[in-house]
């Protein structure tokens, strides 16, 4: 009982899992920072945003419904700490595990955007309204692509469950096997995570801050926070999947790691894409792409 | 028909950009409908940062009125003062030296790169390009370091004087200089570079708010707006002033019209700078710095000044009548001009295409906000300022006159060329 | 068609030292041509308030107390000056000048705004007067 709250409240899973969020963003930040010859912020500054943020009144704008308002940054965070549960962070095998829980973690992480596009639509503003269909039409471009990137891995194990996943590929680097599943998955990881150039839904110069523009105070941070979990979620299960396991804490942190200072390369290398020009991308590329790659690695089983 | 109007009307959907919006670093309100992306209609509201400075020169002197003048612009401060002085030495009848007017023409060149570059990086963030906006204005600290080292001050330079310039260039400066230009110019070359090649970036420029040399000619665009639609359009040409006899340019031209010929056509223009810096530096005239003997009171008279800032054609008219303050000042700066393109080309573009195409102008909103147009209807008339006195207050007494009484507005319909009328009927 | 065009300033960025200036840990040297704080000498100042009149930004009174003695105070306002040099130009004495080394002039109360220039019993004169009815009408 006690070690099942040590699990859900401290580690992996609660409090670590949010410093290790804000840790990573900050190394995000920083790196794109460094990449724009930039000085960057130090070390303390998503904290910093947080504690000032979470003290910080939250406004809510009269007309919305108080109730969805409140709590969907609540369901977001609460979306992405769920899925800590099964997913196998610092190196350590995931807290818990089922079969098919590939599948509810990937929904998991989306309950973030879901509840991101609701809570623009539910806020009434002209910009947050935009913003919300703009999220919404993202995640129906990505979400695909992205899901069935993550089920090569899936499939060379012959198995849902990601504690059978990363045991079945046992160390092999998928990357090489499947370079276009990884390619999908990390960028697809970027599309959800609304990085550049993936960020038109909050594309500043046109619509302030997308869906969450009436967003102050707490309900912000818990967003933040939300998003801060998924990058490392995120980063962890491409790394688990595709750069051969995360079989020690070392391992982990050089690969996720890794794959941040990509994805911050990729970040400062593009302008913006437009949401037409996003939804083409994802479905045009990407899910072809993947689906060429799903035919070859059928036909090599069957062959 | 008629419910079908209704509904329609009912679903128009108003996207209001400004006064206050990340876009814009000036306020300035634009309206836009849009249907799912796709903007239907424009509207534009300006003078939110009207500060009266057209009736502050009343009563200031000649020489006051200079350095307020060249507040009027934070960017292009140099060639507000230039056309200003350029006017009063006319109305005076006067000229000043050689050297001065090359080192006026080198110092607004200057400033056009570091305008230009501001630009690139502006137009690049717009763009979601944070990385190049990054980078360009890292590689504008070079032009401004120069131009602080040259007259003291990196922004309101004050390089002028009525008659003449402040500041003299040495020989070591001459050499730091050509190494500033020489830096810029590789930096400028992979800049062209990454915006005609960078496949993202493109898909954000090519063929997005393309204006035909017909339509920049109606709609009376200026400047590099004008020239990337392929109008020859460039006062240092048409009317060279200052040095640009001894020392011209070649007006840099586009024919795509779209927003990748904008930038082409601004970072090619750098070049131009830079060649044209470069002569200066290697061929200045020698003399006298400013005139013996500048005036105190200023003839009787008036005078039309037109000199090429980085956005276009800026227009100065002054008339004296005699004593040591001006009689009227008259301003009209590119970005009014260009405004109404911008109106013209959103209306069937994405909203995400809307923030690029009003960069594209390179707008510049506090330059702008110096008139009040009264329509009624087409009449363009004087107005004695009781009359205007009168009509703003009964505008906020909520008496609002059938023909409206508004901030500049433009409407965004096929537009005649811009009318002298419209010029008298602005006031401060 | 290149993919990327900026991979190499990025990549080239990762290792080199950031651009932005830690100021004001470290002071970049202002250059000598910075136009900085005003200084008044009145020794050879003839009181022809040419610099005063000319001010565009009224931040400069000159206070005669007795021009045959040569007895001149100059009141400047720090925070009224628009640094456009106008009044060194102006004075053929050579009395003002600009310093390019006192450009951080920023303060937390108005008081180090008003500058008096002059011979200290001079200014002492202007200021006795002044006791009380500091409050000058501006412009």
């Amino acid at each position: 009982m006690i070690s099942d709250l040590t699990t859900l409240l401290f580690f992996p899973g609660g409090l670590s899992m949010l410093l290790a969020g804000m840790a990573f963003t900050w190394l995000d930040r920083k790196l794109l920072a460094r990449l724009q010859n930039r000085l960057g912020p130090r070390w303390f500054q998503p904290l910093a945003d947080m504690v000032k943020l979470l003290a910080k009144e939250e406004v809510v704008p009269a007309g919305v419904n108080r109730l969805l308002f409140v709590g969907l940054p609540v369901v977001a965070l609460a979306g992405a700490l769920t899925a800590v549960l099964y997913i196998p962070l610092w190196g350590l095998p995931p807290a818990a595990s089922f079969p098919g829980d590939l599948v509810v973690t990937v929904y998991l992480l989306s309950l973030l955007t879901l509840c991101t596009g609701l809570a623009g639509a539910n806020s009434g503003g002209r910009f947050s309204l935009l913003g919300a269909t703009r999220t919404l039409t993202q995640l129906f471009a990505y979400e695909a692509p992205f899901l069935m990137a993550l089920m090569g891995p899936a499939l060379v194990a012959g198995s849902w469950q990601i504690a059978l996943i990363t045991a079945g590929i046992n160390g092999r680097w998928l990357l090489f096997t499947q370079p276009i599943g990884f390619l999908v998955a990390l960028i697809g990881l970027m599309g959800k995570l609304e990085m550049p150039p993936f960020d038109a839904p909050e594309a500043e110069t046109e619509i302030v801050a997308g869906a969450l523009t009436e967003y102050s105070g707490r309900g912000l941070a818990l967003f933040y926070l939300g998003r801060s979990v998924e990058m490392v979620l995120g980063l962890t299960l491409v790394a688990a999947f595709y750069l051969g396991g995360l079989s020690n804490p070392v391992a982990f942190l050089l690969k996720t790691l890794g794959l941040l200072l990509f994805i911050a390369i990729v970040q400062s290398l593009m302008a913006r894409l437009r949401i037409d020009q996003t939804v083409g991308l994802w479905w045009r590329y990407g899910a072809l792409l993947v689906l060429l790659q799903w035919l070859v690695l059928w036909g090599g089983r069957w062959l | 028909m008629h419910t079908n109007e209704h509904t329609q009307k009912a679903e128009t959907f108003i996207v209001p950009i400004g006064p206050q919006h990340p876009a814009l670093r000036e306020p300035g309100h634009f309206e836009f409908t849009i249907e799912g992306e796709i903007v239907t209609a424009a509207s534009v509201r300006l003078g939110y940062a009207h500060r009266g400075i057209e009736k502050g020169t009343e009563s200031r002197n000649w020489v006051q009125n200079l350095y307020m003048l060249e507040r009027i612009c934070g960017i292009c401060s140099h060639i507000h003062a230039t056309a200003y002085c350029l006017g009063v030495e006319q109305l005076a009848g006067v000229e000043a030296p050689p050297r001065a007017q090359a080192i006026r023409e080198m110092v607004a060149e200057l400033e056009r790169t570091h305008s230009h570059l501001l630009w690139l990086g502006e137009a690049a963030h717009e763009a979601g390009f944070e990385t190049l906006f990054m980078y360009a204005w890292r590689d504008r600290e070079t032009v401004m370091d120069i131009l602080e080292a040259l007259t003291g001050n990196r922004v309101n330079y004050s390089a002028n004087l009525l008659g003449g310039v402040k500041y003299d260039v040495t020989g070591e400066q001459a050499s730091k200089i050509e190494q500033g230009l020489d830096y810029l110019e590789e930096r400028t070359r992979h800049y062209l570079d990454v915006v005609t090649s960078d496949p993202v970036f493109i898909q954000r420029t090519r063929g997005i708010g393309v204006m035909t040399a017909v339509q920049a000619d109606r709609l009376g665009v200026v400047g590099p707006t004008a020239r990337a639609s392929g109008v020859v359009r460039d006062v240092r040409v048409e009317a060279p002033y200052a040095a640009y006899t001894a020392f011209p340019i070649t007006p840099v031209l586009a024919q795509a019209g779209d927003l990748e010929a904008r930038f082409v056509v601004r970072l090619r223009e750098l070049f131009e700078s830079y060649g044209v810096i470069r002569r200066i530096l290697a061929n200045l005239p020698p003399g006298e710095l400013v005139l013996k003997r500048m005036p105190r009171r200023i003839k009787a008279g008036e005078a039309i000044s037109r000199v090429e800032a980085p956005r276009g054609e800026l227009f100065y008219f002054i008339r004296s009548n005699g004593s040591d303050t001006p009689d009227r000042v008259k301003v009209r700066t590119p970005t009014l001009c260009n405004m109404a393109s911008v109106l013209t080309l959103t209306v069937g573009r994405h909203l995400a295409d809307v923030p690029m195409i009003l960069v594209g102008i390179d707008p510049c909103f506090s330059c702008n906000d110096r008139g009040l147009v009264l329509k009624r209807g087409a009449d363009h008339e004087h107005w004695t300022w009781d009359r205007l006195r009168q009509i703003g207050l009964d505008y906020y007494a909520g008496e609002r006159g059938s023909g409206g009484v508004g901030g500049t507005s433009i409407s965004p319909a096929p537009l005649p060329p811009c009318p002298p009328a419209l010029l008298t009927g602005m006031h401060v | 068609m290149k993919i990327v065009t900026m991979l190499k300033d990025v990549v080239r960025s990762l290792v080199k030292r950031p651009f932005t200036r830690p100021y004001p840990r470290e002071k970049q040297p202002a250059p000598e041509r910075l136009r900085g704080k005003l200084h008044y000498n009145p020794e050879k100042c003839t009181g022809c308030c040419l610099c005063s009149m000319e001010c565009p930004a009224n931040a400069l009174e000159l206070i005669t107390l007795d021009k045959k003695e040569k007895r001149f105070v100059m009141r400047y306002h720090l925070d009224r000056c628009t640094y456009c040099a106008q009044c060194v130009q102006n004075c053929r004495f050579g009395c003002l000048e600009m310093s390019p080394a006192e450009w951080e002039l920023a303060a937390a109360s108005k008081e180090p705004f008003t500058i008096y220039y002059g011979n200290e019993e001079d200014v002492a004169t202007v200021l006795a007067k002044h006791t009380g009815t500091d409050a000058e009408p501006p412009g």
